[in-house]
C-alpha cells in the first residue's frame, strides 16, 4: 500500500490529505498531521474524498453528438471537431463570439493554459469561471481598496486571535477545518461575533448573533463604523498614514447612526454598538465573509464596507488581524490568480494596461485583445440573443449553479457548439456537442491556491481512469491541433511560466513547493518563503482607498404577491452542484433529497407540517421540495440549497447582479410558498376506555 | 523455542529484510514534513520507530476504508449467476505498530470473529503478522497507561520489541510469531539479566512520561448512575462537526455501509468505512431518521465504548490511543469528556 | 431474546447470497407483493426471522418470512416497494433470480403461548411476519387458546392478504380489521388498530401478545397492553431497523446494547424495557 500526500479536492480550506493506492486503486483517505489547515483532522467530504474517483459513472471515452445522440469517439476525432469547429466559428463571425469557461476545481496549470488558450489561440479575453458567482465582488472590491483581493491573514492565526467577527460566512459547514480553528480561539477565549440572518451552526458559538435582514449588510458596516468614530475608536494614526478618501468617505458614514441603522436591519442600535466596541478595542480582531456579503447586487460595496471596516480600525496589516475573504472551491483563488477572468491575466494584471499585454504578447507571440472580455453572467446573455456562438466549458455546470435555469437552458440551446469537458457527466453535459473526458484531481499533478494563498502541491496517485487525460493535456492538445503549440514535458514546465509572467508567484516553483505544506503568494522569487499575511507596511497599491459606499435595498424585496425573502446556500454534506458527493455512498445517503427551511411560526400560519411537501414559486419558475421547519431560519425568510437538480433553487433565483461584479443577486430573492398536501386529517375513534376493559 | 530473545540493532534490517521475501512489509514512515504513514516500505532504514501516533489507526490493514467484497460478472444474467469472492489474501506484516493497537486487536477478534464470522475480517487477519514496539515516549495524547492496553503488553502480540538502545529485546507471543523468529534464529540470542534490567527500566521511563491518566471506570460509574446530565451531552453535541474522524480513526470502531457499483466488467459489492455520527447511518425506509438529533448519536458513541463495549466484549471500547484527541475538530474526544466529566464530578462534590 | 437457530460455525464466506428463483408473483396491494422464491436446497426456519434480500447493482434489504418453510424449499416474502432496492426487487420477473442470505434473528418464541390465548396485532405490513405464525397456529390445530387477530390497515385498499384473512376467520380465528381512513364500500371499523381492544374476548392477563407494525402503533400497543395486566415478558414485538449486514457487524442496527439483527428482531415487552431499546 502507498499513501500520496495531496490535497483535498472540495472546499477552499485545502487540506492535506494521504490517498491510500493499493494495486492501481485508491482504497482511502486519511489527514495530514503536521499540515498548518487540518492539523490531522478533515471533514466528512475529505474523508469520503477517495470514492467517487472510481464510480462507474466517470466519463471514459471522449463523445460527439451524432443526429442528437451523444456517440463514443476518438481522441482525435473529438480534437480535430472541436478545433475545426472553433476555427470556423472564428473566423465566421469573430473571436469574441466565443466563451470559455474555466474552473475553479482545475489546478492552476490548467487555469493558465485556459487563459492562455482563449487569449492567444481563440484571440479573445471571453474567460472568466464561476468565481464570477462567489466572489467576484472580492476580487473587484478589494483590489480597489488594497490592491489585492484574497485573504490577508493564515488559517494558522485564528486560533490565537481575539476577536473574531464572521459576516456571511456558515463556516464550521462550509469552510469546516477554518470553523476549527475559530472554535479553538474561541475555547482560548477569543470572543466571536457572527452577523447572519440564519441561525447557523457558528452562530450557536457566538457571543453575539445579530441577525440583520438579508440584503442590509451596507447598512450593518456602516453603523458598526459610525459608532466606532463616534466613540474615539479610529486608528487615527493608521488612518493618516495608511489609507486616503477618509474625508469624503465620513459625511456619507454620518448618516448611519446606529439608530437609523436599526431601522433598515432590524439589529438593535445597542447591539451594533456593542460589536463596534469590542470589534474596535481588541487589537488581534479578525473579520470574515463569504458568500452573504458577496452574493448580492451590492457585493462590491458590501466588500468595500468591510475593507472601510479594518482600515478604519487598522486592523490589517498584522498577524491575527486582518480581512478574509472565505473563498468557497479548493481552488478558486488560484483561478483567479492565473487569469482565468475577462479582464486580467495571470496576477491580476490587467489586460487594458499595454505594459502588461506587451509583456504577454512577447511570452505568448501573438497579438492580444485590448479590451475586457464577457463575464459569465454575460455570456449567458450574449448567447441567449445568439450573438455568443460556441462555448467551451471545462469543469463547470453552469446549469445547475447559474441563476434562473431556465434562461440559461434557453441560452446553451441557442449555441452552435458546445464543449463539455468534465470527470462526470452533468446537466450542462447533457447539450453538448462533444465531451471531453478528464482525470479528476487523483491522477494528475498541479497545484492548488487553498483561501490563505498557500499554494500546494496536488500529486497524482493512479494513473488516469478509461481514456480521460488531464485537463492541461486536453488543452495543449487542442491548441496544437489548431496550430498553436504548447508542448509541456509536465506541469511543472507550465509552472515555470506562470512564475516568470506573475510577480507575485515569481519564487513558486513545484520543486520548492516537495518538501513541507506550499508556498503563500506574494513570493516574489526563489529566495523568498512566501507571505503569511499582506500588507504589512503598506497595501499592495499603496495606499489603502476609503471608498464610499451607500445602502441600496435588495433588487427584488418581498411583496404582497412573494411574500417571502428566499436565500440560498449549501449544506455541509454536499458540495456545490453535487457531481462528486453524489457518487460518494455515505454523502448520498446523508441528504438525499432537498429541503426548503422555514421558520415554525410562518409554517403555522402557512399550514405546512415538518416534512411535508410544498411549493416554493418565484417570478421566474417554481419547483417542489419538502419544509424543513425550524428555528434556524428567522421568520420570513427561506432558505433552499442549491446543489438538488430535482428541486433546483437557482430556478428560484433572480439573475439581478451587481453592476460591477456582475455576480447574481443569489442571497435575496422574493418568493411564495404554497402547502401542496392539505396536512392529512386522521379521523381518530375516541380512544379506548382501558380502564373499563381492565376490569372486564 | 524461547520467548524472549534479544536481536542486535545491526541485525533489523536483515531481518526484515527476509520477512520482506514473504510479506508485504508495512511500517511507519516519515513524509511530508512530520506526519507518519504506514505504507508499503521500500528503503528499510527509512523507517521511523520513536513515532507519534499514525492516523488512521493500523485496523486499516485488516478492516480496510474500501473493501471489494464480491463481484458478479454480468448483473442482468439471470440465469446464471458467478459470484466471486474478493477477499484479500496478500501476507503481510506491520511493524511498528504500538501496544495499544495491538490491544484493540484482541477485542476486533472477538467483535468480527464471534458468532456469524466475518469471512473478510479473518482472512486478512490470518495474513497479517503484526511486530509491535514498546512506547519508549508515548505522544501527549495517549492515555493506554490507565487501562492496562500499554504502553508495553504482556500477551496478546506475536512479536513485541523493546528497544534497548543498541538492542532489541524480542519477545514472541504466538505461534505466527515464533515461525518468524525462528526461521531466523541464528539472528537471536538469549537474553542476559542485564536485557531484562535494561527492559524494565524502559517501561518504567515509559511509564513516567505519561500526560495523561484517565479512569474510564469512573466515568462509566458516572454515567451508570445517571450523573451525566443531558445538558452535558447536548454540549457535546453542539460541538460536533459530523466529521466522522472520531470513528474513523478509532481502532476499535467497526461499522461499515456496503454499496453496489455497476462497472462494465460487472457489479462489485464493495463496503466502506461508516460512522454512528451521521444521521443517515439510521436511515429508515421512508426517510425515518431515528436518531436525527446530534445528542443521540454523539452519546451512542460514548455509551457504546463506555458501557456496552465491557458487557458484550469484555473491555472498553477504547484503548488509549489518543487518535480521536488528534483528530476531533470539535474538541469532544475521550480524553477531553472524560476529563471534562471527571472536572464536573469533583466541583459537584465541592458543592 | 435468544437466538432459536445455531450461529454459523463454518468458513463459508457469509455474505455471498444464495440463489434463488422467483417461481411467482402476486399483486397483493398497490404496492406491495408476493414473492415466492425457491431455493435449491430447502431452508429451515421459524417465523420472526428474516432474510437479506440482494438484487446485483442495487444493495440488500432484510424481509421477514412470510411463510412456514415448505420441504421443497419455497419461501414467501412479502414486499412493499419503497425504496431503492424494494422497487428493484419489485420490476423483477418470475423465473428470474434473486440472492438471499438467512435466515437472520431470532424469531417468535412459540413455546411461551402454549396453553395460552393469543392476541396478533398487525399494523400495515407488519401483517407479513405474524403471517407464518398465523399459520402454524392453524396447522398445529391449537386445542387450547383462542387466537385473535387485529389488524389495521391505511385504507380497504391496503388490506394486504383479505382473502386469506377470510380463510383464516374460517379455520377458527377470530378478526377484527380497522382503516384509517374508510371509502364508500367499507362498512367496517375506522381508527387506530389500538381501538380495537375490546374486540378481544380474552382475559389479557394471561393471554400473549404478538405485535408487529410501525414504531408508533408498537409503542402504543405495548403500553397498553401492559396497561391491561399482561406481563411484560408476554408481549412480544419485532422490531425495523435500517441494516446492512443481517449478522451483528455493520452496526447500522444497533441500538442500545442490542443488535437488532441477532438480538433481535423479535423482542419482548421486558427486554425493551430493560435495555431502554425504543427511547
Ligand atoms: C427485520 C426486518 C424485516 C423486514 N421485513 C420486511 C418485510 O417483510 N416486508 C417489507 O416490505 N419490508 C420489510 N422490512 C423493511 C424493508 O427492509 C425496507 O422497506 C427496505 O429496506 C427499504 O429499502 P429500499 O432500498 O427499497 O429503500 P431506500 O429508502 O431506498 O433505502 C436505502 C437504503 O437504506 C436501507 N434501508 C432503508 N430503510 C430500511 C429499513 N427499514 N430497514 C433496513 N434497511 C433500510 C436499505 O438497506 C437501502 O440500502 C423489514 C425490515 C427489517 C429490519
Ligand atoms: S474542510 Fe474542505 S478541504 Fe478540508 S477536508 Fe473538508 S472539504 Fe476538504
Ligand atoms: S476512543 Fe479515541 S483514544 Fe480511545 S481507542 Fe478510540 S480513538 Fe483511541
Ligand atoms: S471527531 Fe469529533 S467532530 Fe468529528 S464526528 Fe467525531 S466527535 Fe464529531
Ligand atoms: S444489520 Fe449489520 S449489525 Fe445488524
Amino acid at each position: 500500500m502507498n499513501k500520496v500526500l495531496t490535497v483535498c479536492p472540495y472546499c477552499g480550506c485545502g487540506c492535506g490529505l494521504y490517498l491510500h493506492v493499493e494495486n492501481g486503486k485508491i482504497v482511502g483517505v486519511s489527514p495530514s498531521r503536521s499540515h498548518p489547515v487540518n492539523n490531522g483532522s478533515l471533514c466528512v467530504k475529505g474523508w469520503n474524498a477517495y470514492e467517487f474517483v472510481a464510480h462507474p459513472d466517470r466519463l471514459k471515452y471522449p463523445m460527439i453528438r451524432q443526429n442528437g445522440e451523444l456517440k463514443r469517439s476518438t481522441w482525435n476525432e473529438a480534437l480535430t471537431l472541436v478545433a475545426a469547429r472553433l476555427d470556423e466559428i472564428k473566423r465566421k463571425h469573430g473571436p469574441d463570439s466565443i466563451g470559455i469557461l474555466s474552473s475553479a476545481k482545475c489546478t492552476n496549470e490548467e487555469n493558465y493554459l485556459m487563459m492562455k488558450f482563449a487569449r492567444a489561440v481563440l484571440g479573445t479575453n471571453n474567460i472568466d469561471h464561476c468565481a464570477r458567482l462567489c466572489h467576484s465582488s472580492t476580487v473587484g472590491g478589494l483590489a480597489a481598496a488594497f490592491g489585492s483581493g484574497a485573504m490577508t491573514n493564515s488559517i494558522s492565526e485564528i486560533t490565537d486571535a481575539k476577536v473574531l467577527f464572521v459576516i456571511g460566512s456558515n463556516t464550521t459547514e462550509q469552510h469546516p477545518m477554518i470553523g476549527m480553528h475559530m472554535l479553538e480561539a474561541v475555547d482560548r477565549g477569543a470572543i466571536l461575533i457572527v452577523a447572519d440572518p440564519r441561525r447557523t451552526k457558528i452562530a450557536e458559538f457566538a457571543h453575539i448573533h445579530i441577525r440583520q435582514k438579508s440584503g442590509t449588510d451596507v447598512a450593518l458596516l456602516m453603523g458598526i463604523m459610525n459608532s466606532i468614530v463616534n466613540e474615539g475608536l479610529v486608528d487615527t494614526d493608521f488612518v493618516r498614514r495608511r489609507t486616503e478618501n477618509f474625508d469624503t468617505f465620513e459625511e456619507v458614514l454620518r448618516r448611519y447612526s446606529p439608530d437609523v441603522v436599526e431601522g433598515i436591519t432590524g439589529v438593535k442600535a445597542n447591539d451594533i454598538r456593542r460589536v463596534a466596541r469590542i470589534y474596535a478595542m481588541e487589537k488581534r480582531s479578525m473579520l470574515f465573509y463569504a458568500m452573504g456579503i458577496t452574493q448580492h447586487i451590492t457585493g462590491i460595496d458590501n466588500v468595500r464596507a468591510c475593507a472601510n471596516l479594518v482600515m478604519l480600525t487598522g486592523h490589517i496589516g498584522l498577524p491575527m488581524s486582518g480581512l478574509n475573504p472565505l473563498r468557497g472551491q479548493n481552488n478558486v483563488q488560484g483561478a483567479c490568480d492565473m487569469g482565468g477572468l475577462p479582464n486580467v491575466y495571470s496576477g491580476y494584471q490587467t489586460v487594458t494596461d499595454p505594459k502588461a499585454r506587451k509583456k504577454f504578447e512577447m511570452a505568448w507571440r501573438r497579438k492580444l485583445p485590448e479590451s475586457p472580455g464577457l463575464t459569465l453572467t454575460d455570456m449567458i446573455e450574449k448567447a441567449y440573443d445568439s450573438s455568443l456562438k460556441a462555448m467551451y466549458i471545462m469543469g463547470e455546470n453552469p446549469l445547475l449553479s447559474d441563476p434562473d435555469l431556465n434562461h440559461v437552458k434557453e441560452a446553451l440551446e441557442r449555441l452552435e457548439f458546445l464543449v463539455v469537458q468534465d470527470i462526470f457527466p452533468n446537466e450542462t453535459s447533457e447539450y453538448a456537442d462533444v465531451i471531453l473526458p478528464a482525470s479528476s484531481y487523483a491522477e494528475k499533478d498541479g497545484t492548488f491556491t487553498n483561501t490563505e494563498r498557500r499554494v500546494q502541491l496536488l500529486r497524482k496517485a493512479i494513473e488516469p481512469i478509461g481514456e480521460s487525460k488531464p485537463d492541461w493535456e486536453i488543452i495543449c492538445e487542442l491548441s496544437n491541433s489548431m496550430g498553436y503549440e504548447m508542448n509541456y514535458r509536465g506541469t511543472y514546465e507550465i509552472m515555470e511560466e506562470i512564475a516568470i509572467l506573475t510577480p507575485s508567484y515569481g519564487g513558486i516553483l513545484h520543486h520548492r513547493l516537495q518538501e513541507g505544506f506550499g508556498l503563500q503568494w506574494p513570493c516574489h522569487n526563489i529566495n523568498h518563503s512566501g507571505t503569511p499575511y499582506l500588507h504589512r507596511k503598506k497595501f499592495a497599491r499603496g495606499l489603502g482607498t476609503f471608498i464610499t459606499v451607500d445602502f441600496v435595498p435588495p433588487d427584488e424585496p418581498p411583496d404582497s404577491e412573494y411574500p417571502f425573502l428566499l436565500t440560498t446556500g449549501r449544506i455541509y454534506f454536499r458540495y456545490h452542484t453535487a457531481t462528486m458527493c453524489r457518487r460518494t455512498a455515505v454523502l448520498e445517503r446523508e441528504e438525499p433529497e432537498s429541503f426548503v427551511e422555514i421558520n415554525p411560526e410562518d409554517a403555522e400560519r402557512l399550514g405546512i407540517k415538518n416534512r411535508s411537501m410544498v411549493k416554493v414559486s418565484s417570478r421566474r419558475g417554481e419547483i417542489e421540495l419538502k419544509a424543513y421547519v425550524t428555528n434556524r431560519t428567522p421568520e420570513g425568510i427561506v432558505f433552499i440549497p442549491f446543489h438538488f437538480r430535482e428541486a433546483a433553487a437557482n430556478i428560484l433565483t433572480n439573475p439581478a447582479t451587481d453592476p460591477g461584479a456582475k455576480i447574481p443577486e443569489y442571497k435575496v430573492c422574493a418568493v411564495r410558498i404554497e402547502p401542496l398536501a392539505k396536512p392529512k386529517k386522521v379521523r381518530r375513534i375516541p380512544s379506548v376506555d382501558l380502564e373499563a376493559l381492565r376490569i372486564t | 523455542m524461547k520467548k524472549e530473545l534479544i536481536l542486535d540493532k545491526n541485525n533489523l534490517s536483515y531481518w526484515l529484510r527476509q520477512i520482506r521475501k514473504k510479506r508485504e512489509l508495512i511500517g511507519p514512515l516519515m513524509n511530508g514534513g512530520n506526519d507518519i504513514v504506514f505504507k508499503s516500505v521500500d528503503k528499510i532504514h527509512e523507517l521511523v520507530l520513536d513515532c507519534p501516533a499514525s492516523l488512521p489507526s493500523p485496523k486499516e490493514f485488516i478492516f480496510p476504508q474500501y473493501e471489494p467484497m464480491l463481484r458478479i460478472r454480468q448483473a442482468s444474467n439471470v440465469k446464471y449467476q458467478e459470484i466471486t469472492d474478493l477477499s484479500e489474501k496478500t501476507r503481510r506484516v506491520i511493524f511498528g505498530v504500538r501496544s495499544c493497537d495491538i490491544s484493540a486487536l484482541g477485542l476486533l477478534d472477538r467483535f468480527y470473529l464471534k458468532g456469524h464470522k466475518d469471512s473478510y475480517y479473518a482472512e486478512r487477519r490470518r495474513n497479517t503478522l503484526f511486530i509491535s514496539i514498546v512506547c519508549k515516549d508515548p505522544d501527549p495524547t495517549c492515555f493506554c497507561i490507565g487501562l492496562g492496553t500499554g504502553p508495553y503488553l504482556e500477551k496478546g502480540f506475536d512479536i513485541q520489541i523493546t528497544d534497548l538502545g543498541d538492542r532489541y529485546f524480542v519477545q514472541i507471543g504466538s505461534p505466527e510469531g515464533a515461525k518468524t523468529v525462528k526461521a531466523m534464529s541464528f539472528l537471536f540470542r538469549r537474553p542476559q539479566k542485564t536485557d531484562y534490567e535494561d527492559q524494565y527500566e524502559v517501561f518504567l521511563s515509559s511509564k513516567a512520561r505519561f500526560h495523561k491518566r484517565i479512569n474510564l471506570k469512573g466515568i462509566r460509574q458516572m454515567i451508570l448512575e445517571e450523573k451525566v446530565k443531558d445538558d452535558f451531552w447536548q454540549w457535546v453535541a453542539d460541538r460536533c462537526f459530523e466529521c466522522g474522524g472520531c470513528v474513523y480513526n478509532c481502532p476499535l470502531c467497526t461499522c461499515f455501509t456496503v454499496t453496489d457499483r455497476a462497472y462494465s466488467e460487472g457489479t462489485e459489492r464493495i463496503r466502506l468505512w461508516d460512522a454512528c455520527m451521521f444521521k443517515g447511518f439510521t436511515r429508515m425506509a421512508g426517510g425515518i431518521l431515528p436518531n436525527e438529533m446530534m445528542v443521540k448519536r454523539t452519546k451512542r458513541w460514548y455509551y457504546h465504548k463506555l458501557i456496552h463495549y465491557p458487557e458484550t466484549l469484555g473491555g472498553f471500547g477504547c484503548v488509549g490511543c489518543g487518535r480521536c484527541t488528534i483528530t476531533c475538530p470539535g474538541k469532544i474526544d475521550m480524553a477531553s469528556i472524560a476529563t471534562k466529566l471527571k472536572g464536573l464530578a469533583i466541583s459537584e462534590e465541592e458543592k | 431474546m435468544k437466538n432459536n437457530l445455531k450461529n454459523n460455525k463454518t468458513n463459508a464466506n457469509i455474505y455471498i447470497p444464495l440463489n434463488g428463483k422467483i417461481e411467482e408473483i402476486t399483486q397483493l396491494t398497490g404496492d406491495v407483493r408476493l414473492f415466492k422464491i425457491k431455493t435449491e436446497t430447502p431452508i429451515d426456519y421459524v417465523p420472526g426471522q428474516f432474510f437479506m434480500l440482494s438484487v446485483w447493482g442495487a444493495g440488500e434489504v432484510p424481509i421477514s418470512v412470510a411463510s412456514l418453510p415448505e420441504k421443497n424449499g419455497t419461501i414467501e416474502l412479502c414486499i412493499r416497494k419503497t425504496g431503492i432496492v424494494t422497487s428493484a426487487i419489485h420490476s423483477l420477473k418470475t423465473g428470474q433470480s434473486i440472492g438471499l442470505r438467512g435466515p437472520y434473528g431470532n424469531g417468535f418464541p412459540i413455546d411461551i403461548s402454549k396453553g395460552r390465548d393469543v392476541i396478533l396485532v398487525a399494523g400495515g405490513i407488519g401483517i407479513a411476519p405474524l403471517r407464518p405464525l398465523i399459520q402454524q397456529f392453524i396447522k398445529n390445530h391449537r386445542k387450547a387458546g383462542k387466537v385473535t387477530l387485529l389488524y389495521g390497515s391505511r385504507t380497504p385498499d391496503e388490506i394486504i392478504f383479505r382473502d386469506e384473512v377470510e380463510e383464516w376467520e374460517e379455520s377458527g380465528i377470530a378478526v377484527a380489521l380497522t382503516v384509517d381512513k374508510g371509502n364508500d364500500n367499507w362498512k367496517g371499523n375506522v381508527g387506530l388498530v389500538t381501538g380495537l381492544w375490546p374486540e378481544v374476548r380474552t382475559d389479557f392477563k394471561e393471554a400473549v401478545a404478538y405485535i408487529c407494525g410501525p414504531d408508533v402503533m408498537i409503542k402504543a400497543a405495548m403500553r397498553d397492553l401492559f396497561f391491561l395486566g399482561m406481563p411484560d415478558e408476554r408481549i412480544i414485538t419485532t422490531l425495523e431497523a435500517h441494516m446492512k449486514c443481517g449478522v451483528g457487524k455493520c452496526g447500522h442496527c444497533y441500538i442500545g446494547p442490542q443488535y437488532i439483527c441477532t438480538d433481535g428482531p423479535v423482542f419482548s415487552y421486558k427486554e425493551i424495557k430493560e435495555q431502554s431499546i425504543l427511547k
